[in-house]
């Protein structure tokens, strides 16, 4: 069954742009990523699901029910936590927790006990006094004290320390484990590879592909970055699987897609005095999209 | 529920502070009404220099201006301005305050629907401007038996401090479409006095201009003191044209509310 379908969903600010003929389908008891750059449209797909905004045309529906039409159905078995969390100033972290709870019909007291201690949060600070950091787990535990069958997280672990995002990562497959679908928007590839099944890429307001994680990470890209102590030769890695590569003096830098062995043997037959490897950001790894589709 | 007794909350300490300083306001105009009325005569000379325009602008109707009544008419002028500041000022926040604090988002993804949260809203409101005027009303009527000279109509007092809450209501519905239109307010009350003012002045302009017709422009105009305290009873056309407005005011905010696009911030 699915959970989430968004079939053709179009919402446009005035001229400016902001999702065109979306589709994609989320499935019971994923871990869904939903990735793209900052402006891609992520968060305008997620506050159409939430009637927070209203669809131009296309539809969506939520556990079988139109998101819009039966919204307020809908979100009694949702939980959503915003990219950024502010709530009443002048409360504590508990009166505002509880104000929370009393939205749903179910006693939530015992949860909110176990979320805060997972958390590690006080409850009897005033959330004025919060950091953002601690204010995110306010806006963790609030999304996740009722329960939800579905969470909508809109990238969630800014602000959070790497710690506290394991805990929290933790704690969402705990959920999932429990049944709970979950929705996961990000900018970050490393976080959604690590916690998601399946990912949709989206870019311009336009979803560019949906893929599993397994075939992305297949295509396992890394981006190398080499300083030698003599300028090595354009060819030196000429070998299926590099990409964007640039000679500039000693350093020499390029995109690997493949085995990994490959190149470290390349590297290693080398003499070098400095490597970088990293994870390449988002945006190098549209270029490829787009490479592919001219 | 949870949403109106929050509210609520969050409107105590303004609900407070506005009962105290309108209570504080008509009992320090009151206790001047003992030495005003001995000196009558004399005041009477005084005011009659004024040239009418100014007087009635003023809300001073000479002939009852020496009755316990119709002095109360002269910080009553005073109040209802205060008091439509404080109406404004809440109708103002219902919506745009969630848009401020950013809390709109917290509040829309419950299971609720937007006309319940508007509801709760507008009744949380309501109630603050009702305890507001039950609070001045109980003080100005204690004042009233404390200083008067003579017997005077109870029923004519209420109905004169009636327009208070009128007032206020009239300005609740302006605030709160207001509220629902703009996209984002800044500064509650920047929108509010500029509102308050704005219509009060011209109410003092349709006052001198003595026009029938201008007065519905400024819901000031809509309750004159002196109609109220000749005749015993309101002007029936300014009351429905009263009711008229926060109907579809608050109509209107129901339905754009409902369409609105609650964006990100």
């Amino acid at each position: 069954m699915n959970v989430i379908e968004i079939n053709n969903l179009t919402k446009t600010y005035g001229k400016a742009r902001g999702i065109t003929d979306i589709s994609f389908h989320v499935e019971q008891g994923e871990i869904f990523g939903f990735i793209g750059p900052n402006g891609a449209g992520k968060s305008t797909t997620i506050r159409t699901l939430l009637s927070l905004i209203y669809p131009t045309s296309g539809s969506a529906t939520i556990f079988g029910k139109d998101c819009v039409q039966a919204a307020p159905e809908i979100k009694k078995e949702i939980g959503y936590l915003p990219s950024e969390v502010f709530y009443y100033d002048n409360m504590k972290v508990k009166d505002l927790l509880k104000y929370s709870a009393s939205f749903y019909k179910k006693d939530c007291n015992k949860r909110i006990k176990e979320l805060a201690e997972i958390m590690d949060l006080d409850l009897n600070k005033k959330i004025d006094d919060l950091s953002l950091g601690n204010k995110k787990k306010v806006g963790i535990v609030q999304g996740l004290l009722h329960e939800p069958k579905l969470i909508i997280l809109d990238e969630p672990t800014s602000g959070l320390d790497p710690l506290m995002q394991q805990k929290f990562f933790e704690l969402l497959e705990e959920e999932n484990k429990k049944g709970a679908t979950i929705l996961f928007s990000s900018h970050i590839l490393s976080e959604v590879q690590r916690l998601c099944n399946r990912v949709a890429i989206i870019k311009e307001g336009k979803i560019v592909t949906v893929e599993k994680i397994s075939t992305l990470q297949e295509n396992n890209y890394k981006k190398f970055k080499i300083e030698t102590k003599t300028q090595l030769d354009r060819n030196y890695f000429n070998i299926s699987g590099v990409n964007n590569l640039e000679v500039n003096n000693n350093v020499t830098s390029f995109i690997f897609k493949g085995n990994i062995n490959d190149v470290m043997k390349k590297i290693a037959a080398t003499e070098i005095a400095n490597l970088w490897i990293e994870e390449p950001d988002l945006e190098e790894i549209f270029m490829h999209y787009y490479e592919k589709e001219v | 529920m949870n949403i109106f007794l929050h509210e609520l909350r969050a409107y105590r300490k303004s609900t407070m502070i506005w009962s105290i300083s309108l209570a504080a306001i008509v009992v320090f105009y009151m206790s001047l009404y003992p030495s005003f009325a001995r000196d009558a005569a004399e005041f009477t000379k005084i005011l009659e220099g004024y040239p009418e325009a100014i007087r009635n602008a003023l809300g001073i109707n000479l002939g009852g201006f020496f009755t316990i009544l119709g002095f109360y008419c002269f910080p009553l002028a005073f109040i209802t301005l205060c008091g439509a500041i404080q109406a404004m000022n809440l109708g103002t926040a219902i919506v745009s305050k969630e848009v401020r604090e950013k809390t709109a988002d917290f509040l829309l993804t419950k299971p609720i629907t937007r006309t319940q949260v508007l509801t709760a809203k507008l009744l949380a409101a309501l109630t603050s401007l009702v305890i507001t005027n039950i609070v001045y009303i109980v003080a100005a009527s204690i004042m009233m038996f404390q200083v008067k000279t003579e017997d005077f109509s109870f029923k004519l007092f209420i109905m004169l401090s009636l327009t208070l809450l009128f007032i206020q209501l009239i300005f609740l519905a302006l605030g709160i479409i207001i509220s629902v239109i703009v996209p984002k307010i800044k500064s509650v009350l920047t929108v509010s006095l500029a509102t308050v003012f704005g219509f009060y002045f011209l109410g003092m302009l349709s006052g001198a201009s003595g026009e029938e017709a201008k007065r519905y422009l400024s819901p000031f105009k809509y309750f004159e003191t002196a109609y109220i305290l000749k005749n015993k009873g309101f002007e029936a056309s300014f009351l429905i044209a009263g009711v008229i407005i926060i109907i579809l005011a608050i109509a209107a905010s129901y339905l754009v509310y409902a369409k609105k696009d609650i964006h990100a911030v």
